[in-house]
């Protein structure tokens, strides 16, 4: 094992850990915000940390310590399996956790002709991976909510296992479709394949390929993260909260931050398989590698461009009452974010600066396509949470029955004509 | 040595496990061992350093036959005084296995007395393309029957849990 082996490895597996970790907070913060701007009010922005706000990702920050801090409680009907119950949500977000660790955040990165892999878990069945790992996700909400011996936690849990049982018929059949078109199951392979065009202008991406393959693909997992419009299992306009309604403290957040870490796995999935990864559109990781002194010629005006509204759009809002003095910290954060916001924008237009004068092919410029890459990735990854988000406070949540009825009877016989179609056009195109 | 010990570990998980799934009085431990004999399973595939297997053993018998199961357990929701009452089943089990120990002896000769040759993996060994041009080349038929006879198996379920039409309709 050469050196650069291990430092990939190593620098893929702390950016795994942080891009799911490290995003529970970022989301939750975005989901109240962004409920407050769908309701037209305001949401967490007050909690602060010597006057550090930063918008109010404080604020979830503040929530895991209070409920680390909590009590634990267990209900004392609870006679046996009292670990079991335990365990269960931590079942739960391991899997979620684990079936995120397929993604690939850029592409293959070649050290001394050795062609290396931006992936947590570098293996080549991903998408096989992240079925199968996520299905067991499952099995800690149907077993915390039988364990809870309450009737709203067993109808929490059977209505979660049914629904799932449900829509992984439709999933694995669209799954297939796609496996067909890319006619490979390696994640990797399939974002290289996004990279050219169709009809000569369009990219190739997976949406546009397959666009019914990806509707049922984004529905099905909607139901499998268990998120609103299908967040049936706690719906707690109809069962109080599900399958975690005998939970506290931090068992709670383990279910709680499971669901958002599964939130995220399912948009990486998403937009690796059909919304081209970390790609951009037209531009191939190749042409990256050869044209990268135009990259950063382009680059370098529009980043102080889109850095100075950043600032421009931050010096307006952070501020709330001029009079008066106490108000006057958060006049002290826009100036130090400033500060950093321009520094960080001169350090990068120096690296680009360095880049550009590189001779082509050089290491340096395939370690900045990755990072490139994985900066595109991340963008992405945000926008489809986004997409997430603004879903769950648009439309209500279905019915049960709505539910069930929409899986079984429309989406699994349109999977199945859509792989009817897609092996005709495969075999008549080969 | 490391693969060895791995490997006990996991046949002990899966013993164990199916011991358990028949033995516990409790129907959520019975689940719960089911499902560690299930995950030992797919454990030893992958020792074997069968990938699909590995993946497919999991996305099968553990995110549906378990689940499943698991279900009809919760909705049958057994009363733990509704079980027969087994006061000597230790004693029974003991038994049992007495009677079978020949048949365990017979198979512990039959397989130490086995070709120890195994025939070498060669490159690509695992992978989803090997095992679907396998599957769909050498053992296209036996791969047929068994689908139609699950076919045959779902249809019969159906046709016994149908429910009848009512006489006064």
């Amino acid at each position: 094992m050469s050196t650069a082996t291990i430092v990939v490895a190593v620098f893929s597996l702390v950016l795994a850990a942080l891009l799911a970790l490290l995003m529970i907070p970022v989301l939750v913060w975005l989901e109240r915000r962004v409920a407050g701007l769908v309701q037209d009010r305001l949401g967490p922005n007050r909690t602060n940390v010597g006057g550090f706000r930063l918008g109010g990702v404080v604020q979830s920050f503040a929530d895991v310590i209070k409920l680390v801090l909590k009590g634990e409680y267990y209900p004392s009907h609870i006679k046996m399996g009292r670990w079991l119950f335990m365990l269960a949500p931590a079942i739960t977000f391991a899997m979620a956790l684990l079936a995120f660790m397929v993604i690939p955040f850029a592409d293959n990165i070649v050290v001394d002709g050795e062609s290396l892999r931006i992936q947590a878990l570098p293996i080549e069945s991903g998408i096989l991976w992240y079925m199968a790992i996520g299905a067991v996700g499952i099995i800690g909400i149907v077993f915390g909510g039988w364990l809870s011996h309450n009737k709203y936690s067993l109808i929490g849990a059977v209505r979660a296992g049914a629904q799932m049982i449900g829509y992984e018929l439709p999933l694995g059949l669209s799954v297939i479709a796609i496996v067909l078109t890319y006619n490979t199951i390696d994640f990797n392979v399939m974002v290289q394949w996004q990279s050219g065009t169709v009809l000569g202008f369009l990219p190739a991406w997976g949406i546009i390929v397959q666009p019914l393959a990806a509707v049922i693909f984004i529905i099905t997992l909607f139901v499998e993260t268990n998120r609103a419009p299908f967040s049936v299992a706690e719906g707690e306009s109809e069962i109080v909260a599900g399958y975690m309604t005998e939970y506290t403290a931090m068992k709670f957040a383990m279910y709680f931050m499971g669901e958002y870490v599964a939130m995220n796995t399912a948009s990486a999935v998403i937009i690796t398989m059909f919304f081209g990864g970390y790609q951009l559109p037209w531009v191939s990781t190749q042409f990256l590698l050869e044209h990268f002194s135009i990259f950063a010629l382009v680059m370098m005006p529009l980043i102080p461009l889109v850095v100075y509204f950043v600032i421009k759009w931050m010096r307006k809002n952070n501020r709330v009452r001029e009079t008066v003095s106490t108000d006057g910290g958060r006049l002290f954060e826009t100036k130090v974010l400033t500060i950093a916001l321009i520094a960080m924008t001169v350090i990068i237009e120096l690296i680009l600066v360095y880049l550009a004068l590189q001779p082509v092919g050089a290491f340096s410029t395939s370690i900045a396509v990755t990072l490139f890459q994985v900066v595109i990735f991340v963008v992405k990854l945000m926008v489809f949470n986004l997409f997430f988000i603004l879903v769950r406070w648009t439309l209500p949540r279905f019915r049960y029955d709505q539910v069930q009825k929409m899986g079984w009877h429309y989406l699994l016989p349109l999977s199945l004509l859509n792989i009817f179609i897609t092996a005709l056009i495969v075999v008549g195109v080969s | 040595m490391l693969e060895n010990s791995i490997f006990a570990i996991l046949a002990l998980f899966l013993l164990f496990g199916s011991l358990g799934m028949i033995s516990f009085k409790q129907t959520v431990f019975s689940g719960l061992s089911f499902l560690l004999a299930m995950m030992a399973l797919a454990g030893l595939f992958a020792l074997l350093e069968n990938s699909f297997l590995f993946l497919a053993q999991i996305m099968v018998s553990v995110g549906a036959v378990v689940v499943i199961s698991l279900l009809v357990m919760l909705s049958v929701n057994v009363n733990e005084q509704n079980l027969p009452n087994e006061p000597a089943k230790f004693r029974w089990m003991l038994f049992s296995a007495i009677l079978v120990s020949p048949f365990a002896l017979l198979m512990y000769k039959s397989l130490t007395h086995m070709n120890r040759e195994f025939v070498e993996t060669v490159a690509g060994y695992g992978s989803l393309k090997m095992m679907g041009a396998t599957l769909f080349s050498d053992w296209v038929l036996p791969f047929e029957i068994v689908s139609v006879l699950l076919l045959t198996a779902m249809v019969g379920a159906i046709i016994i849990a149908r429910k009848e039409p009512a006489n006064d309709a």
